[in-house]
């Protein structure tokens, strides 16, 4: 699942930790730090290039891109936190606590979660999206990201373990050692998991949005932003190019804080 | 050998099942809309009946058999496909090779974990960029109609979203490449060989490169699912008329018998590359052991 941990793979998460929690700040602060509030329209001229004035340049509207970033940052990340906590929930935690259902029903779950898996986690959380509401994205993405979760925390419990056995035959209850599993081997692996579901479901909630089943004005995020942008970002690069990059480092640093590979898919 | 085919083809039928069943699940919902969960379960009943005399229903944006419409809209996302999957081997192979036995993973770390953390929509608008500001390339989205006046502007056309599914598909490649060759460094046989008077070279081309690529081949279904998840935005993104784009506007107009016959083919084409892939690489593995 990860490699194993070296003194530059330990630095490299440290790194991406670090960065997630200067994210996090500028999230929490996104008010104060921007210039104008968010979707607040002829703050400059429009279309203007980056200038002392508005350093990320203005949109088509005049709104200052440096604010709408700061705020599009907080909105995405706001929408990613929920929905890491959808895929944890629905996919580690559920995986983890199915394996130890009985085993036709566990199988059952398996199956059902197996297929759910083959399905792009994109497409997935664009058809809840269509079948509730634009506000239910992050469950959506949450959803979408949660069923290769799930497979991979039902197969990494060993049913046929040393203490399984033990506990079997002992007739100590399923429940008590589902909690010893929980407790000894994701406590390890449990930041781990945060990082991998927020890098999952950031670039969902994000390319969501870009196609237009994400967040809804007035409430931009990072992919909204981007769509909006598209259609002059050959003559106003910037429009599209810093909320671009921040959507790019807010990806990379959760990454590096999970350990992932390069090329591997979170 | 005919166990693990039987379990193989057992996964690939259930998997199969399951994703009519999903796909059935998901049409049921047409308009009026079920109120209740009984009346939503004989929808699935009815859909169920009809499917087993071959109809798949209608498109409510077009009104055309869903499957007239997918096979219109089908090939130019299955050729956007392979070709992805052609530039993916072609960029992805090279690289995991390259960083499997190099000391220049090390170096090009960095670059990979940035190029990885890019959105697919992001590469995509990047390339699109790059090609208009610096070769000087008609861009799909530019022109807003992706209609090409010569055949050699509709192959730059269809340049960009072919390098975008590819690029995406190259990372699949070459990280499924790299893990294998980790696999195959480990493995016991070599010093067997070694002690048997084979010689390092014999060793790599013979024994080891087989399983590596059976490795590759048994991800199959990984690469698959990374090449069509980034057909969705690529075709969204250069205005490409196929499948993936369909099932983009078939979710946002409610068209609910379309959308589960698109979800229905994904799925499926996963599940049988996945298949194809672990049976093959089992042969291959086998073959060479053998």
């Amino acid at each position: 699942m990860t490699r194993n941990p070296t003194i530059i793979g330990n630095i490299l998460r440290g790194l991406g930790w670090f960065g997630l929690a200067l994210f996090l700040i500028t999230m929490f602060l996104s008010d104060f730090l921007a210039h104008a509030p968010a979707g607040m329209e002829f703050a400059g001229t429009e279309l203007g290039p980056p200038s002392d004035a508005h350093p990320f340049g203005t949109d088509m509207l005049g709104r200052d891109v440096l604010s709408e970033t700061l705020h599009g940052l907080a909105e995405t990340g706001r929408l990613a936190m929920w929905a890491a906590l959808v895929a944890i929930v629905l996919g580690g935690l559920f995986g983890a606590i199915a394996a130890r259902l009985p085993r036709p029903l566990a199988l059952t779950l398996r199956g059902l979660f197996g297929v759910l898996g083959t399905i792009p986690p994109l497409l997935l959380a664009i058809v809840i999206v269509g079948l509730t509401d634009h506000l239910f994205v992050a469950v959506a993405a949450g959803f979408g990201a949660a069923p290769l979760g799930f497979v991979r925390a039902f197969d990494r419990i060993d049913l046929h373990s040393a203490h399984s056995d033990y506990a079997l035959a002992t007739g100590i209850p399923s429940l008590s050692l589902l909690q010893r599993d929980l407790t000894y081997d994701f406590r390890h692996v449990f930041l781990t998991v945060i990082a991998r579901a927020l890098t999952a479901v950031t670039i969902i909630v994000s390319t969501a949005s870009f196609l237009g089943f994400g967040a809804e004005p007035p409430a931009r995020d990072l992919g909204l932003i981007i769509a909006a942008a598209k259609i002059n970002h050959f003559t106003a690069w910037w429009t599209a190019v810093f909320p671009g990059l921040a959507l790019i480092l807010f990806i990379l640093c959760a990454r590096l804080a999970a350990g992932l590979e390069e090329g591997e898919r979170a | 050998m005919k166990r693990f085919l039987a379990r193989q083809l057992a996964r690939l039928t259930i998997g199969l099942c399951g994703a009519v069943l999903v796909a059935v699940a998901l049409s049921a919902i047409t308009e009026p809309r079920p109120r209740n969960l009984p009346a939503y379960l004989l929808a699935v009943l009815d859909r169920l009946h009809h499917l087993a005399q071959g109809d798949l229903g209608h498109s409510a944006i077009s009104g055309l058999p869903v499957l007239t419409e997918l096979i219109q809209h089908l090939p130019p996302t299955l050729l956007l496909l392979v070709a992805g999957a052609g530039v993916a081997l072609a960029a992805g192979l090279p690289l995991g090779i390259l960083f499997a036995f190099g000391s220049l993973r090390r170096a090009a770390a960095p670059i990979m974990q940035i190029v990885t953390a890019t959105p697919v929509f992001c590469a995509g608008l990047a390339l699109a960029f790059g090609a208009s500001e610096i070769l000087h390339w008609p861009v799909g989205f530019a022109s807003r109609t992706g209609l090409a006046a010569s055949p050699e502007e509709a192959l730059r056309l269809a340049v960009l979203p072919i390098a975008t599914v590819g690029l995406a598909g190259a990372g699949a490649v070459q990280l499924a490449l790299r893990r294998s060759a980790a696999r195959s460094a480990a493995a016991s046989f070599r010093g067997g060989l070694r002690r048997l008077g084979l010689g390092g070279f014999e060793i790599e081309l013979f024994y080891v490169l087989p399983q590596i690529f059976a490795g590759l081949i048994a991800s199959a279904g990984d690469i698959v699912l990374a090449l069509v998840s980034a057909a969705v935005v690529a075709e969204w993104v250069f205005h490409r008329d196929g499948a993936a784009d369909l099932f983009v506007k078939s979710v946002a107009l409610a068209d609910w018998n379309m959308t589960a016959v698109i979800l229905f083919a994904v799925a499926a084409l996963t599940i049988v590359a996945s298949f194809l892939g672990r049976v093959l690489g089992f042969l291959l593995a086998r073959g060479q052991t053998s």
